[in-house]
C-alpha cells in the first residue's frame, strides 16, 4: 500500500484532457460567435474538489477581440457531494459579480457535459497569490494585515447584501428551517455516510442543533471565505475565489469560518484572528461600515464552533476518498487523520460557552 | 562492552520498528530534504508526517478512555465507536443521561491526537 502511494504513476485523474484543446476551442468559438484559438492550456496547482485550467486565447473579431488570459474551472473527477454543480456555482459568481464583490469576471458556461467532459466555466484569470501562507507568514502583514482585514469585511457586506428577496440565484434552495439547523442537518448526513465513526463530531453537532441561533436574516453565504480562498495582488486583496459552497443562510456563518482557529494557519494571537491576517475589531468595523445588518458578535462563538465541525467533517470524507474511495493521494489518507484536531476545537469551544453560560 | 545474557552469551541486538522509522525520518529531514526542489518539499514533509504517525502509533496507541467510555455506556462488550456515534446522533446518549460525556469524548480525541499531532496538543497548553 505504502507503494502506491509513492507511485508517481498514481496521480489523480483529471477531467479535462488538455490533448483534446481543439475541441474546447471549437466551442469556444461557437459560444463567443468569433474565432478563438487556444495558445496555452496548463493545470493549475490545488484542487481536491476541482480542476483549474489557465487558458490563453486569441479571439479573432467581435466585441471580445484579442488576447486573452482566462480561467477553466471544472469538477476534480472526484469531487465532495456537498459542494454545488458549476452551474450554481457560476450563478453565484455571477451574482457577486453584479453586486459589485471583487471576483474574477465570469465569461461563459457550458452545460453540455461531451465537451471536456464535465460541465465548466470560464472566467477572466487574475493575477495575485492565493496561498494562505503568502499572506499569513508574509515579512509585511504587520502592515496591511489590519486593512486586508477590513478589506475582507467591506467584501463580506456586499457578499451579504444579496438575499432571496433580489431575485437573483433562484436556483439555490432556500432554508425551510433555522440556517443552522439546515447546516447541522447536512453535516450529520454526510457523517453518518462516512466509513469512520466520530461519536465526538455526532456529540458537537447534537450540541449545535440544541444551541441553534436565530437569524435575523437570511443572506447569500459564500461557504468557504477564509485565507487561502482570495487574491492577493502584492498585499491587496483583487478576488474572492471559490464559490462553490455558496448557500443562502446566516451571514453570521462566513465570519465564524473565517475567525475560526483551524483558519488562521497557526497566527493564533489575538492580533490576527481574523483569518490569521488581522484582529476581529477591524474586520468588523470594515463589515459594519458596509452591511445593513451589524455583525452580531454573540453568535460568533457559536459558528466558530460549527466552522470546527463543518472542517472535522470535510477531514472525515477527505480520509474516506482514500479509504473507500479508490484515490490513492498521502494527503487525502493525512487529512482523515486531522478529524481530531478540529473535534478538540469543538468540544474546548463547547466547555467555554457553557462555563460562560454557568458563570464559571 | 557488549550486554549478556544468564548464560553469558553476548545478548542479541535487535532494531525495533520505533527505532527503525525514527531513523528513516531522520535521515529524510537531514540528508534529503535540503536537496529538494522547493515544489517538492511539502510532499516530504507529508511522507515525514506519515512516518512519524506510524512510528507513534508503535508506541503510543491508548484506547483505554474510549473502551471507559464503551463500558460505561453499554452492557459488557456490546458498545462500539459505530453504536455510540448512532445513539448520540439520535439522542438516545448526550450529557443529560451521560453527565460529563463531553469529557470524556474530549479524553477520546487527546489520546487519539497524542498520536497524530503531538504538537497540536502542545499549540493548545497541553502537557503530554
Amino acid at each position: 500500500m505504502a507503494a502506491d502511494l509513492l507511485d508517481p504513476k498514481a496521480v489523480r485523474p483529471r477531467t479535462f484532457d488538455a490533448s483534446k484543446s481543439d475541441v474546447l476551442g471549437a466551442w469556444l468559438s461557437a459560444a463567443i460567435e468569433s474565432p478563438v484559438r487556444l495558445t496555452n492550456v496548463r493545470l493549475l496547482g490545488g484542487g481536491a474538489v476541482q480542476e483549474n485550467w489557465r487558458i490563453e486565447a486569441d479571439v479573432k473579431g467581435g466585441t471580445r477581440a484579442g488576447r486573452h488570459s482566462w480561467l477553466l474551472r471544472t469538477d476534480a473527477a472526484q469531487r465532495l457531494a456537498v459542494s454545488l454543480d458549476r452551474e450554481a456555482e457560476y450563478a453565484a459568481l455571477e451574482a457577486a459579480f453584479k453586486a459589485g464583490v471583487p471576483v474574477a469576471e465570469p465569461i461563459l458556461r457550458c452545460t453540455d457535459a461531451s465537451v471536456i467532459g464535465r460541465p465548466f466555466f470560464i472566467q477572466a484569470f487574475v493575477e495575485g497569490q492565493a496561498q494562505a501562507r503568502h499572506a499569513t507568514r508574509h515579512p509585511d502583514l504587520a502592515s496591511f494585515g489590519e486593512r486586508l482585514a477590513g478589506d475582507l469585511g467591506r467584501a463580506l457586506a456586499t457578499i451579504h447584501a444579496l438575499t432571496p428577496a433580489n431575485g437573483t440565484l433562484s436556483t439555490l434552495p432556500v432554508p425551510m428551517a433555522q440556517p443552522a439547523k439546515v447546516e447541522v442537518a447536512r453535516l450529520r448526513a454526510a457523517l453518518a455516510a462516512a466509513s469512520q465513526a466520530r461519536p465526538a463530531l455526532d456529540y458537537c453537532l447534537a450540541w449545535l442543533e440544541a444551541n441553534a441561533p436565530t437569524t435575523r436574516n437570511l443572506t447569500l453565504v459564500h461557504g468557504d471565505y477564509r485565507t487561502g480562498n482570495y487574491m492577493l495582488d502584492g498585499t491587496r486583496l483583487t478576488a474572492i475565489l471559490d464559490w462553490e459552497f455558496a448557500h443562502w443562510g446566516d451571514p453570521m456563518e462566513d465570519i465564524g469560518w473565517l475567525c475560526a482557529r483551524c483558519w488562521r494557519f497557526g497566527n493564533d494571537d489575538v492580533t490576527h484572528e481574523a483569518g490569521g491576517v488581522g484582529s476581529r475589531k477591524a474586520l468588523y468595523d470594515g463589515y459594519n461600515a458596509v452591511a445593513a445588518t451589524k455583525v452580531d458578535p454573540t453568535t460568533i462563538p457559536y459558528w466558530e464552533i460549527m466552522a470546527a465541525v463543518k472542517w472535522g467533517v470535510i477531514a472525515v470524507l477527505q480520509g474516506d476518498r482514500f479509504l473507500t474511495g479508490g484515490e490513492t493521494a498521502i494527503e487525502l489518507a493525512l487529512t482523515g487523520l486531522m478529524a481530531p484536531e478540529m473535534e478538540f476545537e469543538a468540544l474546548e469551544g463547547i466547555a467555554a460557552l457553557e462555563a460562560t453560560r454557568a458563570g464559571r | 562492552m557488549s550486554k549478556k545474557d544468564k548464560a553469558g552469551n553476548p545478548k542479541a541486538k535487535r532494531l525495533s520498528a520505533e527505532t527503525l522509522v525514527a531513523l528513516a525520518v531522520e535521515t529524510l529531514k537531514a540528508e534529503i530534504v535540503p536537496h529538494l526542489p522547493a515544489d517538492k518539499r511539502y510532499a516530504a514533509a507529508m511522507v515525514a508526517n506519515a512516518l512519524d504517525i506510524a512510528r507513534r502509533e508503535i508506541t503510543t496507541t491508548d484506547d483505554s478512555p474510549l473502551w471507559a467510555l464503551l463500558d460505561t455506556t453499554y452492557d459488557d462488550g456490546d458498545g462500539t465507536p459505530q453504536q455510540l456515534a448512532t445513539d448520540i446522533r439520535a439522542g438516545a446518549v448526550s450529557e443529560a443521561t451521560h453527565p460529563g460525556l463531553g469529557a470524556k469524548l474530549r479524553a477520546i480525541v487527546v489520546a487519539e491526537l497524542k498520536v497524530r499531532n503531538p504538537r497540536f496538543l502542545r499549540s493548545r497548553g497541553l502537557k503530554i
